[in-house]
């Protein structure tokens, strides 16, 4: 799907000329409000217009990210993503940002295991330059030791705000870690902090000669735009990139666990005991049909909100929690996560808090879900799709994650239905194929020792 | 280059008028209540954005917290509905429903798809003028909330915002933190809840912003509808502040890896003249992601945090500049200086005209990013009715960014940036190599910090909230976090 043919992917003068000529097919209408198409250099395309106002918002999506990070250097894949805000001959030093603000636009980017995604919000008649500024930073980035440096201080020093100074993102971490046996799932999107030093200005480039290539991308452009519009300038900024060799993506696998893993992690900046447990699970790229949509109407039954069963029985009637609640990830290429945590009332044990959440989990694997709790919840999964639509950013970025992990234009327009399909036999199927064996339970404890 | 220049040069030329800001009507409520519209068909949501002069500064003497309490509990059960029956009513129809609690104001944030719209206004009628404050609701609140300052104890972005209220509103109301103390909050009864709510859930001095796919007569019956038996008593009034800030480095020891310094200076209240062109000078200074200078020699130049940033705030009777750092524990007396120096010398030469021209085209060329949705819409023109604005506001104010001249600049920039008279924060402990910590004036503050998050303007989120529960989220970057739909 992303790899070019042998032939083409022979960067030379020849090829790009070549590679630039035909213009891209016409969009083509994949949905109630989507149009698809591709450019000759394999960039993917996805236009959803929205009239509203006159702005429109640019996401490139690349089917790059921390699962790519090379041996020993994690964090490698969103080191890489700020590189992308530091500049090219054209347009040097912090030229991107200041030429999209000072043009009325916002810019930023997020990195995550299976992606990177950069994107722009602006006035729809910017929207060329701001095509033309992703293009030229695409195809002509200047890596340079003097801003090498510094980025990587500043990496550091996100990775103390967001995960050193927050016991609940370091227990997650090292949940993840005990839970991904050797798949880079495990490793952090942000990376280990000794190998964020070891991050040079030689690896970015190698990662960015690799990974960074029109035919590993996908351009989502939500707002006031039409297909014809947006194929036109693509066109004219895009295409005239070369497509490039891509690394192949390494396929990693899930050994099978033996056990659950257990750990209790005490932390004295930490002042509320919680406990939380991960379950490796099917993803909606990984499932068998219907399985993740079981598994994404159960967590929003168990644990969606307060008005779930968890919450209900550990907090309203046995009152032996103050919150609880249950999430599903599986918007991932390969393994998804389904989570339960709780938070304790003061004086209660976590072991009497884990009891009482798997007495949730026992009787929820036997018994049928109710009705009306299960309409509620499937209602509220299909009403987050109406009011996803409201933002040009939430809808581009639903279209940008599932291509860019494999799934389709028609598994995110079908999702709502798909839901709605869900029956009570399918939640309590969910409920049972959740195994301890595939589980980190975690307890973090407030305490004396770091 | 050339290229690109070029077209930048083509694109310099306007500064759009938001699509809706055409649209925006006056819904008559009586004098009371000030009602706005942004009337849009697209999509079948209508958000509201809907304020109450029962903000923090209203909290009694002692009951510190009390209105951000008694706002938690505005879900928590109304009339003939306990907590768990109100829930449902709202989920049953995914409809999103929060308040929270600044310092002036009391904002609710509503979204409900557009058939639902009656039972959203209902229940929030409901939960205005019936409000149960049951035992077992108000207990779990209760220790949801004293659980949460607890773990702000340690975070030290929230310690050191905390104290910088502290220091800088000195005696004032806007002093004590939004969500209380551990101390404040375990001695709130319900009688305490029920008096807040009825002298300050009320319609006089109520405001309402509303987007989406509604009517303009359907929202004026059912708005009036709504609020109709919500008391119409007199609106409270606050007392005025008296000298703002307490120069010098405060220094709340944590034992933490990245000390987070607060720091800020007065600011320049909504009504002076001089707000647009302050507003304008924050903007280069620190309000602007990468171009701004101080994220320029902070972090561009020296790798010393993630982000940095300022905002000029004004509330009701007080007006602040105030800004965030965070760096390592041995880097946080270098990082202070640079701010120091950056702002002193900002004072002495204010913007460059390059810096000018460009901080107009983004101010003006970005406001329409606030309306591209109706959530957006809501909260921004919510934002701008707690800033007492008039309608005509949304109109006229790209214009008068666009006025601004680079000697407003200059002289505001005086008047605001004096590094003499900054106070600094600092939540967690500096270890300079070998040399003590940069304790100006006085010492530090309370080895045991109080709490309390400042509540940051965060537009609300349209859609289903969240649980909070511990997930793994997308490291974003480079940039600390896109900006908040509130523009002045």
């Amino acid at each position: 799907m992303c790899a070019l043919p042998a032939a083409a992917q022979q960067d030379t003068a020849a090829n790009r000329a070549k590679l630039s000529q035909p213009a891209p097919a016409n969009p083509r209408q994949t949905g109630n409000n989507t149009f698809q198409f591709a450019l000759t250099n394999g960039m993917q395309v996805l236009v959803i217009p929205d009239h509203r106002a006159p702005v429109a918002t640019q996401m490139v999506w690349f089917r790059v990210g921390a699962v790519d990070d090379p041996p020993g250097i994690s964090g490698l894949a969103h080191f890489f993503e700020h590189m992308m805000f530091r500049g090219t001959k054209q347009v040097p030093d912090d030229g991107f940002s200041l030429m999209i603000a000072k043009n009325g636009g916002e810019t930023n980017a997020f990195t995550n295991h299976d992606y990177t995604a950069f994107y722009e919000q602006i006035a729809k008649d910017r929207l060329p330059l701001a095509m033309k500024l992703e293009a030229d930073r695409l195809a002509n980035l200047d890596l340079s030791d003097s801003h090498v440096g510094p980025e990587r201080d500043v990496v550091l020093e996100e990775r103390r705000m967001r995960v050193e100074n927050e016991p609940q993102a370091l227990m997650g971490e090292q949940m993840r870690a005990a839970l991904h046996l050797s798949h880079p799932y495990g490793r952090p999107v942000i990376g280990w902090s000794e190998e964020v030093r070891r991050i040079d200005r030689v690896s970015a480039q190698d990662f960015y000669d690799h990974h960074y290539a029109p035919n590993n991308a996908i351009l989502v452009v939500a707002g006031d735009v039409t297909p014809d519009e947006v194929r036109k300038m693509a066109q004219d900024a895009y295409g005239k990139v070369a497509a490039r060799e891509l690394q192949p993506r390494a396929e990693f696998t899930e050994p099978p666990r033996m056990a659950e893993t257990r750990m209790t992690i005490t932390r004295s900046d930490a002042r509320v005991p919680i406990f939380n447990r991960i379950y490796r699970v099917p993803s909606y790229a990984q499932g068998r049909p219907g399985q993740a949509e079981g598994l994404e109407t159960y967590a929003q039954w168990l644990g969606g909100d307060q008005t779930s069963i968890l919450y209900h029985v550990l907090v309203e009637q046995k009152k032996l929690a103050t919150d609880a609640g249950a999430n599903y990830d599986g918007d991932v290429r390969d393994a998804g996560e389904f989570s339960v945590y709780a938070v304790p009332r003061p004086g209660v044990s976590l072991e009497t808090l884990e009891k009482a959440v798997d007495q949730v989990l026992s009787v929820s694997a036997l018994a049928l879900p109710r009705d009306n709790d299960l309409n509620r919840a499937k209602t509220q999964l299909v009403a987050s799709v109406t009011y996803r639509r409201d933002s040009q950013f939430a809808l581009a970025s639903a279209y940008g994650q599932a291509l860019t992990i494999g799934l389709t234009v028609d598994d995110v327009n079908e999702w709502p239905a798909r839901i709605r399909a869900v029956n009570a036999e399918a939640v309590r199927k969910a409920a049972q194929n959740l195994s301890r064996k595939e589980a980190v339970t975690a307890y973090l404890v407030p305490g004396g020792g770091k | 280059m050339k290229k690109l220049l070029t077209a930048i040069a083509l694109t310099l030329s306007c500064g759009l008028a938001p699509a809706h800001a055409a649209n925006i009507q006056n819904i008559d409520l009586g004098k009371a209540a000030q009602v706005w519209f942004a009337e849009d068909h697209t999509v079948p949501v209508i958000a509201f954005n809907i304020s109450l002069p029962a903000g923090s500064a209203y909290d009694p003497a002692g009951k510190a917290g009390l209105a951000a309490f008694a706002g938690g509990m505005m879900d928590e059960g109304a009339g003939g509905l306990d907590s768990k029956a109100f829930h449902e009513a709202l989920a049953n129809r995914a409809i999103s429903f929060s308040a929270r609690a600044e310092r002036d104001y009391l904002v609710i944030s509503i979204s409900t798809l557009k058939e639902n719209a009656p039972e959203a206004m209902h229940l929030l009628q409901m939960a205005l003028t019936h409000p149960r404050f049951d035992n077992d609701a108000l207990t779990r609140v209760r220790t949801q909330i004293i659980q949460s300052l607890q773990q702000d104890q340690v975070e030290p972005q929230r310690v050191a915002s905390r104290g910088f209220a502290r220091e800088f509103f000195g005696g004032h109301a806007y002093a004590h933190p939004t969500t209380g103390e551990i101390s404040s909050i375990s001695s709130i009864t319900p009688q305490d809840l029920r008096n807040f709510a009825r002298s300050h859930w009320v319609k006089n001095g109520l405001k309402v912003a509303v987007a989406g796919d509604i009517s303009p007569s359907a929202l004026t019956k059912l708005l009036a509808e709504t609020f109709l038996p919500v008391s119409g008593a007199a609106a409270p009034s606050l007392p005025n502040v008296g000298r703002l800030g307490s120069p010098g480095v405060h220094v709340i020891p944590l034992p933490v890896p990245q000390p987070t310094a607060v720091f800020g200076l007065p600011g320049i209240m909504r009504q002076d003249p001089d707000f647009i062109p302050g507003y304008v000078a924050n903007y280069v200074l620190g309000g602007g992601g990468f171009s701004a200078r101080l994220m320029q020699e902070v972090r561009e130049k020296r790798g010393l945090t993630y982000g940095i940033s300022t905002s000029l705030t004004a509330y009701n009777k007080a007006a602040v500049m105030q800004g965030s750092v965070a760096t390592r524990a041995n880097a946080v007396r270098q990082t202070v200086q640079v701010v120091k120096e950056t702002l002193a010398k900002f004072a002495a030469e204010g913007p460059t005209q390059q810096e000018l021209d460009d901080a107009k085209t983004y101010l003006t060329g970005s406001f329409p990013l606030a309306f591209a949705s109706n959530g957006g819409t809501a909260a921004q023109l919510g934002t701008f009715q707690r800033q007492n604005l008039d309608i005509g506001y949304v109109a006229r104010r790209n214009s008068l960014i666009q006025a601004v001249t680079l000697a407003d600049v200059k002289r505001v920039s005086k008047r605001l940036f004096d590094p003499a008279k900054l106070t600094v924060v600092i939540g967690g402990s500096p270890a300079e190599s070998g040399r003590p910590a940069p304790q100006v004036p006085k010492p530090p503050v309370r080895p045991n910090p109080a709490p309390l998050p400042e509540t940051a303007a965060n537009p609300p989120a349209a859609g289903v909230t969240p649980p909070s529960t511990p997930v793994d989220k997308p490291v974003t970057g480079p940039v600390t976090a896109p900006q908040a739909a509130k523009k002045p």
